[in-house]
């Protein structure tokens, strides 16, 4: 089971921002995006969910062409982080994480509620925020709890098999060195559970650490794609980045200066 | 189908036991409101006696027929300006959205002026009967509304300067428009500027009340189950979607449903502002902001309140009426001024 | 009486600045303009008239031909429609007037605004407000005064002698006669803000309703107010009279009898809401005794049934 992206490409205004991108997302791994400012990622991600439709390609889950799965079935296959918009009343902080909560029916999964905000909230550390209100929060305090909302969206009872996937745009940006480690590791639990994860990310470093796949993005294209260590090598990286960077093979770190 | 009924079904009502309380609470002051506007009038009469049966004919007449059906229209119009402002101020996630600032009032009132006026020539009394009147003001409301719509579409919380431009704009012209047809239009019961501007709830009657108690109940019942996208579609629309809300759908079912309360409500008792601004803000302020209390927390307390003015529009200066959008502006505009000071904050 | 005058005048004007030049022009002109004196006027070849019964007190002192315009409110006698018009009578033109050279302008205290009777006056034209009063004996003053601005007293006389004092004197039978009868009426003048605007104590129509000998149910409050349907069946107002324009703002005589604030009254039940000019019952010239011995009449005859 996967998202698969086939030969998208996508233009506004005439300029052309995604050329023929081929891609698979699939259960059980972490697939981190990186690349250049502008070069489409958030774009790419933008239709992968569904929000744009692409020009030309199509976007498939699991096989079938997204354009015909509802808008509700969506939203149970697939939560989505980027950038939030400014919130125009007070929302408590844990009626923000609540909005995350899809309920599929009658009782099946009402009953699991109670269950799985604890889940989430032990998960993300944000037990003592849970009382205040929203816009009283850090920038990155927020951001915390949309990731806690986009993971209330896919919560499954422990036993379930449906195919989940997590797309989540810069979700560190802001955040404090030990809570960018600690949702990667989410992450990371994540992926071990069957979830398929696409990260757009800025630090190449985490990105080889913490992922089974990278795609390079460069101008619109998918320049590379693979496993980190065959993604990561030193040419490929400061042709697209047009500064000189070095690769540690073994360690797979970045070196740049 | 499975998707309406999903979102229909009582998801997680997330009302919390507090909001639930006020809920209450909200229900039992309306109901004490609507008791104390049927015990208080002009009129000398004794509900007790009324009670027992044993009043005059003439009594239960002014009672049943004159004093009952006001305030049962005062509940009705102050709810659904309640329940509209709410829901208008989720969807254009703009905390100065108000029928009456916006407009929206001002359509409605020259929709039901401009079928007044020329209309009964024009379209025969049998094909709407009593309910030509509230569906041409309706006419007016949602035309108003889809042109905010489409000005503001995508601005947010920086829409709230064209919203309120938009808004002066349509006063504007509303104004002008009953004002010409007012002069023009001496042989008809057009009900005066005055009417029109500054609201009333007198020379209602049981037949006029009927379409439009069904159509303001309508477009309550439709609106309210909406409340939870309407939470959702405050982290944006794009986030909104994501979540699994058909935007398109909400967006007409806020516009139509908030058309048709508002127009209703016009066409019956003129233009009478700020209640759909100032109660939504009051329920917040007392429970919190999630839409599944704010919604039926509004139409409870825009009934109360409006009840309430009504009444003291009633004896304020006996045996004179004070126009009750006069009370409802007294209160409504330094609220709104505050409202600005906070909104600055931000 | 002047200081009466201004100190209405000066209510009607909301600005603080307004009030002040006015009040100290006016004190100015008090004795020179705004005269209330019914002496012979300088020149009353070519008047402007603001007030419908004014215009109809002239024709009766068969002096029309001296009339060059007059206001939107005289309409009778039929002749008078025809006479170029100077617009409504509180908000007059000073160049609509100045055009057609009246020497001399009348009208009454609702003469208006301000501004254009001080332009007015600058110009040399005389004006002149007669005095109102809301009784019998108030028409007849109202004749005298203006039969001798224009220096026809003696046609006065015979007029009054002749035709109108019978008919006060007929009248005042007719209204002892109601009085003893406890009688309850009230006056609509139209709609606004959605109820009835009813007539309170000290105006033109509580005059009239005095005049024919009836009860005003509505004296606590004064001047002209929109009043809600309880009270006014609380006042129980076994007759209603309406102007035609007010008829015409509830619609169709159908309209008014089934409106809720009325249909309850003892009035609405028996048909005895009378629909009728207004001018010709609140003008205060000769055809308001008619009207109001033709009310009374029908009064009498209905509660001899």
């Amino acid at each position: 089971m996967s998202i698969r992206s086939k030969s998208i490409s996508v233009s506004f205004d005439n300029k052309k921002i995604l050329e023929d991108i081929n891609l698979e997302l699939e259960e059980g791994e972490i697939l981190s995006i990186i690349g250049p400012n502008g070069a489409g990622k958030s774009t790419f991600l933008n239709i992968l969910s569904g929000d744009i439709k692409p020009d030309n390609g199509s976007v498939l889950y699991d096989e079938k062409i997204l354009d015909s799965i509802g808008i509700e079935e969506r939203s149970f296959t697939r939560s989505v982080m980027s950038q939030s918009q400014v919130l125009v009343f007070d929302f408590l902080v844990k009626e923000i994480i609540e909005m995350g909560w899809i309920d599929r029916g009658i009782s099946s999964y009402a009953k699991y509620f109670k269950t799985a905000m604890t889940d989430i909230i032990r998960e993300c550390d944000i037990e003592p925020l849970l009382n205040q209100t929203f816009n009283t929060l850090s920038g990155g305090e927020q951001r915390r709890i949309h990731f806690a909302r986009t993971l209330l969206q896919l919560w499954r009872p422990s036993d379930s098999n449906d195919p989940r996937y997590l797309l989540l745009d810069e979700p560190t940006a802001n955040l404090d060195l030990s809570y960018e480690v600690k949702l990667l590791n989410i992450i990371k639990n994540k992926a071990e559970l069957g979830y398929g994860v696409l990260l757009i990310i800025h630090d190449i470093n985490l990105a080889a650490k913490f992922s089974n796949k990278i795609a390079l993005f460069h101008e619109g294209s998918l320049f590379a794609f693979g496993a980190p260590e065959e993604v990561l090598k030193s040419e490929i990286l400061s042709e697209v980045y047009r500064i000189p960077i070095e690769v540690d093979n073994d360690s797979l770190t970045i070196k740049y200066y | 189908m499975m998707s309406s009924y999903f979102f229909w079904q009582k998801s997680h009502s997330r009302i919390t036991s507090k909001q639930n309380l006020i809920i209450l609470l909200l229900f039992l002051l309306m109901v004490f409101s609507i008791f104390l506007g049927f015990l208080i009038g002009s009129f000398d009469s004794s509900i007790i006696d009324f009670i027992q049966g044993k009043s005059s004919d003439l009594e239960n007449n002014v009672l049943t027929q004159i004093r009952f059906p006001r305030v049962i229209l005062a509940g009705l119009v102050g709810a659904s300006l309640g329940v509209s402002g709410a829901s208008l101020q989720g969807l254009f996630r703009n905390p100065l959205a108000d029928p009456g600032l916006i407009g929206v009032s001002a359509g409605a009132a020259l929709g039901a002026s401009v079928v007044i006026v020329l209309g009964s020539n024009v379209i025969p009394e049998f094909l709407f009967g009593s309910f030509l009147l509230p569906l041409s003001a309706i006419t007016g409301s949602t035309f108003v509304i889809s042109l905010l719509y489409i000005f503001t579409k995508g601005f947010g919380y920086k829409g709230i300067t064209y919203m309120l431009l938009i808004g002066i704009a349509v006063n504007a012209i509303a104004s002008v428009g009953i004002g010409i047809l007012t002069y023009i239009s001496t042989d008809s019961e057009l009900r005066g500027l005055t009417f029109w501007t500054m609201g009333s709830f007198g020379g209602v009657t049981w037949p006029l009340l009927i379409p439009a108690l069904l159509i303001i109940l309508f477009s309550m019942i439709w609106i309210i189950p909406a409340s939870r996208q309407l939470d959702l579609i405050q982290l944006g629309e794009p986030e909104a979607y994501r979540l699994g809300v058909d935007i398109k759908k909400l967006k007409y079912r806020v516009i139509f449903s908030s058309a048709a309360a508002v127009g209703a409500s016009v066409s019956l008792s003129g233009m009478i502002g700020f209640v759909g601004l100032v109660v939504p803000h009051l329920v917040r302020l007392i429970g919190g902001v999630s839409h599944n209390y704010l919604l039926p927390g509004s139409a409870l307390m825009g009934a109360s309140l409006m009840i309430n003015a009504d009444l003291l529009s009633r004896i304020m200066i006996q045996p004179a009426e004070l126009p009750v959008g006069l009370i409802t502006t007294a209160i409504g505009s330094p609220f709104f001024l505050w409202l600005i000071f906070r909104i600055k904050k931000v | 009486m002047i200081i009466i005058y201004f100190v209405k005048k000066i209510n009607r004007i909301s600005a603080m600045r307004s009030k002040f030049i006015l009040f100290f022009c006016g004190s100015l002109f008090a004795f020179n303009v705004f005269s209330q004196s019914c002496e012979l006027a300088k020149d009353s070849s070519r008047i402007a008239v603001a007030g419908g019964s004014l215009t109809e007190i002239i024709f009766l002192l068969e002096a029309q031909e001296r009339i060059v315009a007059a206001d939107i409110t005289s309409n009778y006698p039929e002749e008078a429609n025809s006479l170029p018009s100077i617009g409504y009578v509180r908000a007059l033109s000073t160049e609509g007037i100045l055009s057609l050279e009246p020497t001399l302008i009348i009208g009454e205290d609702d003469m208006g605004p301000p501004s254009v009777l001080e332009q007015l006056s600058k110009t040399g034209v005389e004006i002149k407000v007669i005095p109102e009063e809301h009784s019998s004996q108030g028409i007849v003053d109202k004749i005298l005064c203006i039969a001798a601005l224009l220096g026809e007293t003696n046609s006065a006389k015979n007029i009054l002698n002749n035709e109108i004092t019978p008919k006060i004197y007929e009248l005042e039978k007719i209204s002892e006669d109601i009085k003893s009868k406890n009688i309850n009426i009230m006056f609509i003048l139209g709609m606004q803000s959605g109820s009835p605007l009813v007539a309170g104590k000290n105006t033109s129509a509580d005059g009239f309703i005095n005049m024919i000998g009836g009860k005003n149910i509505m004296t606590n409050f004064t001047g002209w107010k929109p009043v809600g349907a309880e009270a006014i069946i609380n006042g129980s107002p076994d007759y209603i009279l309406i102007s035609k324009r007010g008829l015409k703002s509830f619609g169709d005589i159908n309209e008014l009898y089934n409106h809720p604030s009325l249909m309850f009254t003892p009035a609405a039940e028996n048909e005895n809401i009378i629909v009728m000019d207004g001018m010709a019952m609140l003008g205060f010239s000769s055809r308001t005794i008619l009207s109001a011995t033709e009310i009374g009449q029908r009064l009498q005859i209905d509660s001899d049934e």
